[in-house]
């Protein structure tokens, strides 16, 4: 924990941000958020899964315009609608997908964003001043360094000064902490606290509390789009974040309990690694099996690897290192046609993009199922159509209806009945629950259990903690890219899991 | 005996032409705008070139800043409407093809009438003169030393490059991405402009109806095929400009000279495949985002 | 200060679909026609241009052949739209059939056999442009590279193919025109009285209407195309090799195309003359137009087909003092596309004009 001002509210805030609230679509981000940030303070915002802290963010750098709210910098209202506008105000997003240009040097990247240069000016020009500064800092790398060569920890790092270099008053740094070790974290650390020595403040997202408690002067705590809590870091135990985090919920074990059909092995990742998008591994040597008739949800904080780990299994992602099997058979980096051909179904995290037909109707989607033949039966695909309809309760006028105009959840369902009922080994699921109600869940998980004592088994994610307990018979937490805990259904705590994914 | 020299002179005007051409098209799709239309507008601007040349009594000046200017108009409208609505590139390109097509023959046709009748010679030839080809070459090269330098190394052509490879990016690292790929378009399209004012004037010094044809798509595979680099164009351009001045020269093997007429096309298609297949490729990869709509969706002000 | 800034913003409801290609037709002949006025120097008047485009439109026995020929392309290269691949060599695959059944036709020794002629001249129409598609489908499918350049720079060297041939080895020995000799009157298409078409045209646009039908609605690669066209993502994530998808639509596209290149020899022309660039009858690009603005929906061909043999026909009878038809049919079907391509986001997006001090 970190001693600063002793006296939060002797000052002015530097940014106001009232009564902020944002909708998509169908989901309220942001409920009337107030949000005061005050210069020299290192303020963390912490939220779950879902929280509306990502957006909050967003907001305050221009990505986002909120459907209600005001911000106030310096007692003077503003309007934030592009991030050019907001870095004009101080304000720099530092967020954990980089936006640094992986072919460019450094050099190259920083001149982009620094309005006092013209568009003549030389990229050698900055060269010598930028050295210097790296020196001053202690960072041992050279500008003329292509971005992609750099690790994810030296990004975030040239990120970071980027936005020192841009004059930011605030720095809101989205998870830059998440993947680093404690080493280069340290490193992190100190930095922060220089900075905001000078007046700047810093807001720090992270769904690490014990990271929150060291460096942080202040917490604000999100939970469903609301703010649930803002205290002052010194005094507060973990615990008591947490709860404020997750909230007290009634979690019933609900006692359909699967236990595997039999100890066979169906899947099996032998120490996988995989990469993120810019250039970091995401799966850091993975081991984990799943049992024939077993029902495996993985736990933990979205962004932890959990979906690489699915998509790499599946072929979608190239494995680095290690190997995966699929009852006795490698399938390491076969590609997707061979794996889904022994009867492995998929559900995609961007349903839309990746797993459904967006510009076809309900049928046709469901003609996907099966892609060997010439002819399309249609009417076995009508007759299936209206079979899982009813099956899986979907709403919809008609069984042609074209897919874009159904409703999220309802998109969703047609997603899951495709691959639940086209699976015959493994159905891997990212998201599973995404967008689902809960009478659709429990249906979903009394259809995934017949299916499972057929010998089907499951490995699938959840955003929602309450699903993966619900619907697993055996848990596994994952943080930064490990498995952090294993636990059965019968003996699962969910502190102990809660406290696994925010360690 | 092949003469070195007589080579060099001979090709020149067609050198200068594809060079500047394709350095023009490299700049433009390196912001991210695909440039279909090309072929189009060299076989417009060779159009109008010749038009105003032979409406001017030969003022070689007059030709070819107009050329440019038809050019830049409709360059400039491109990159707008590419980079400020959700439209497919390649429809925008291929439609834009067709009109200049259309337009080139409507334009040249009475044009070329009028010449007919008064009998003017147009252009200027200086593939015979030492003096004007050399200032011509030294000037091209130079021209490709700039922009290559502009492209590489100032703020300008990072923003640009920045445009194709990544526009959200760019954005968030503060370019404003239409004011710097207009930029880049006036760059590239001037110089597309230019290009086909001096294949009109320097070079073929004729004209008739579909004049031009398929050298825009010539310029495509140099560019393409060298990575759009302006300092590689320069040996690809001068493949090209010698297949294509001295082609006739394979008659005397035997060729028929139907086959002589798709040399260059064939050429082209293979420097692309090379291209795409060879670590050149690998090296030089184009424009991540090249005719990727940049239109992003979240606005509800 | 004054500040203007353009939002484009999704629409709550699109606005129906039809009103896109309607649009489009009007201002892209709008368009057109004050080109052509300005430029002739007012020697064009537009309310002429669209008395011949009238006049077209009512003459459907004179419009039939345009009508079949442009149904049979237009169905190729909605196959291949729709799958978001652009084939823009139609004029090689064309010429490539032509080649094929020209041979057939002078120099097999079959041409005379009646009934088998025409079907076999068929085959070897589609087995040579079989063999020019499958160039570019391989370029484009396990190379990788851009469809469009690579098609339209086939089409330069099927010309030129062509040329050498009729210069060369076809060229007909009576009066050394260049040009190959008339095809055997056997393998002849037969006309329809009072129509410029002929039966076996029409059945085989029968043929390839219901071939195309079939093909999206019923078959897996329909489905693919239907898919590759929007969502391409979705199809490599249900494990489908979409290189392999690639080239057998491309395939598809090109031998419908071929149909249409035997059936402009055998009922049309009757022989090849070179240069090929000046005699062609365009369909290779017209058939885009025709596709585009058919929305890619098999429904709507039949309607944007009739409008663009209209506009054919009545600007090829549009004379500007020498101009060729090519530029006038260039420009308009540029005009249109241009139109089309632009009015298309508004069918999904508003513009919002924001003024701001």
């Amino acid at each position: 924990m970190s001693i600063k001002n002793s006296n939060f509210f002797s000052k002015q805030p530097f940014l106001v941000a009232k009564g902020v609230s944002k909708t998509f679509s169908t989901i309220k981000a942001l409920d009337k958020v107030d949000f005061n940030i005050y210069s020299g303070q290192i303020h963390g915002l912490l939220g779950e899964n879902g929280s509306g802290k990502s957006t909050l963010v967003k907001i305050l750098y221009g990505i986002y315009t909120p459907d209600e709210g005001e911000i106030y910098i310096n007692n003077k209202r503003v309007y934030i609608t592009s991030p050019s506008v907001a870095i004009k105000n101080g304000i720099v997003l530092v967020s954990q997908t980089p936006i640094l240009i992986d072919k460019f040097t450094i050099v190259e990247n920083m001149l982009m964003s620094l309005k006092q240069y013209s568009l003549l000016t030389k990229s050698k020009t900055i060269y010598s001043f930028l050295t210097d500064f790296f020196n001053k800092i202690g960072l041992k790398i050279d500008p003329n360094t292509e971005v992609y060569k750099l690790s994810y920890t030296e990004k975030q790092f040239v990120e970071i000064f980027r936005a020192i270099l841009l004059n930011a008053k605030i720095l809101l740094l989205d998870e830059v902490t998440t993947f680093l070790p404690s080493s280069e974290k340290k490193k992190l650390y100190s930095l922060f606290k220089e900075l905001v020595k000078t007046g700047r403040s810093i807001v720090l997202i992270t769904h690490k509390i014990s990271d929150a408690l060291e460096i942080c002067d202040y917490l604000t705590i999100l939970r469903r789009g609301r703010v649930v809590l803002n205290t002052p870091c010194s005094g507060i135990s973990i615990d008591y974040i947490r709860k404020n985090m997750f909230g007290e919920t009634d979690y019933i074990n609900s006692k359909i309990h699967v236990e595997p059909v039999s100890n066979k092995l169906v899947l099996k990742t032998e120490n996988i690694w995989v990469r993120g998008g810019s250039g970091e591994y995401r799966v850091k040597g993975v081991s984990i099996y799943l049992r024939k008739g077993e029902v495996l949800g993985i736990a933990g904080v979205t962004g932890n690897g959990q979906i690489e780990l699915l998509e790499a299994i599946y072929g979608l992602k190239k494995i680095e290192k290690g190997r995966v099997f699929i009852e006795n058979t490698d399938v390491t980096n076969k590609d997707t046609g061979f794996i889904r051909k022994i009867g492995i179904g998929f559900i995609p995290d961007d349903p839309i993009k990746y797993g459904l037909s967006i510009e076809n109707n309900i049928v046709e989607n469901y003609a996907l199922m099966e892609t060997n033949s010439f002819l399309i039966n249609w009417s076995l695909f009508e007759k299936n159509a209206r079979e899982y309809i009813d099956k899986y309760n979907i709403t919809t006028p008609d069984v042609y209806y074209p897919v874009k105009l159904l409703s999220g959840g309802n998109l969703m369902k047609v997603l899951i009945s495709r691959e639940l009922e086209y699976s015959s080994k493994i159905l891997i699921a990212c998201n599973l629950t995404r967008g689902l109600d809960e009478y659709t869940k429990y249906l979903v998980k009394k259809l995934i259990y017949e299916k499972t004592k057929n010998g089907l088994s499951v490995i699938f994610t959840s955003d929602d903690l309450d699903d993966v307990l619900e619907f697993s018979s055996r848990i596994l937490v994952m943080n930064s890219g490990i498995v952090v805990g294993e636990f059965s259904a019968n003996n699962v705590n969910r502190d102990e899991v809660e406290k696994l994914m925010v360690m | 005996m092949i003469d070195i020299l007589s080579i060099i002179l001979n090709t020149c005007p067609l050198f200068i032409a594809y060079q500047i051409a394709s350095i023009g098209h490299s700049v433009v799709e390196k912001s991210g705008v695909l440039n279909l239309a090309i072929d189009g507008l060299f076989v417009l601007a060779i159009s109008v070139s010749f038009m105003q040349a032979v409406y001017s009594g030969n003022d070689i000046l007059s030709s070819i800043l107009l050329s440019i200017v038809v050019t830049l108009l409709i360059g400039l409208f491109i990159v707008f409407i590419s980079t400020k609505l959700p439209v497919s590139q390649g429809a925008i390109g291929l439609s834009i093809m067709f009109i200049c097509y259309g337009l080139a023959g409507i334009l040249g046709v009475p044009a070329r009438s009028h010449q007919g009748s008064t009998g003017l010679k147009i252009g200027f030839n200086i593939q015979q003169n030492i003096v004007y080809s050399t200032i011509a070459l030294v000037l091209t090269i130079l021209l490709t030393i700039l922009i290559h330098v502009i492209i590489e190394k100032t703020k300008l052509g990072i923003a640009i490059r920045a445009c194709g490879e990544n526009p959200l990016h760019a954005e968030a690292l503060g370019v404003n991405v239409l004011r710097i790929r207009l930029i880049a378009g006036a760059i590239g399209y001037g110089l597309i402009g230019l290009s086909a004012g001096l294949f009109e004037l320097l070079y073929s010094r004729l004209w008739r109806e579909g004049h031009g044809m398929g050298h825009g798509w010539i310029v495509l595979a140099i560019s393409l095929s060298s990575g759009r680099n302006p300092l590689l164009c320069l040996a690809t351009t001068f493949l090209f400009s010698t297949l294509y001045e001295y082609r006739f020269s394979l008659l005397v093997f035997g060729i028929p000279r139907e086959f002589i007429e798709t040399l260059p096309y064939i050429v082209a298609i293979l420097s692309m495949i090379i291209y795409k297949t060879t670590p050149l490729g690998e090296k030089l990869k184009p424009p991540q985002y090249l005719g990727k709509p940049y239109f992003k969706e979240e606005r509800t002000i | 200060m004054i500040s203007i800034n353009i939002a484009i913003v999704k629409r709550k409801k699109p606005l129906p679909k039809w009103l896109i290609p309607l649009l489009s037709l009007i201002s892209g002949i709008l368009t057109s026609l004050l080109i052509l006025y300005v430029v002739s120097h007012g020697s064009i008047n537009p309310l002429d241009v669209l008395i011949a485009i009238g006049n077209s439109i009512t003459q459907p026995n004179l419009l039939l052949k345009n009508y079949a020929m442009l149904l049979v392309i237009g169905c190729g290269l909605l196959i291949s739209f729709k799958a978001a691949i652009w084939n823009i060599g139609g004029e090689g695959q064309f010429y490539f059939a032509v080649i094929g059944a020209a041979w057939f036709a002078l120099y097999s020794g079959l041409a005379e056999i009646p009934i088998i002629n025409k079907f076999l001249m068929i085959a070897l129409g589609l087995t040579t442009a079989l063999i020019w598609i499958l160039i570019a489908a391989l370029i484009r499918g396990y190379i990788g590279l851009d469809e469009v350049p690579v098609t339209l720079l086939m089409n330069y060297i099927a010309y030129n193919i062509v040329d050498y041939l009729v210069n060369n080895h076809w060229r007909e020995q009576v009066y050394r025109y260049t040009r190959t000799p008339t095809i055997p009157v056997e393998t002849w298409f037969t006309n329809i009285p009072f129509t410029n078409a002929t039966l076996e045209l029409l059945l085989i646009t029968l043929v390839t209407i219901l071939l195309t039908w079939i093909i999206l609605n019923y078959t897996y690669i329909g489905l693919f195309i239907r898919t590759m066209g929007s969502n391409p993502n979705v199809l490599k994530t249900i494990g489908v090799d979409v290189s392999k998808t690639i080239i057998y639509v491309l395939i598809i596209s090109g031998l419908l195309i071929g149909l249409a290149g035997v059936s402009y020899l055998a009922g049309d022309t009757h022989l090849i003359s070179s240069p090929v660039i000046a005699h062609t009858p365009y369909y290779g690009y017209t058939g885009i137009l025709v596709a585009w603005l058919s929305l890619l929906e098999l429904k709507y061909l039949f309607v944007t087909t009739y409008i663009v043999s209209a506009l054919i026909n009545a600007g090829i009878n549009i004379q500007i003092v020498g101009v060729g038809g090519a530029s006038i049919v260039n420009l308009m079907i540029g005009s249109i596309l241009l139109t089309y391509t632009i009015l298309f986001v508004f069918h999904e997006y508003s513009v919002k004009i924001i003024i701001k001090k």
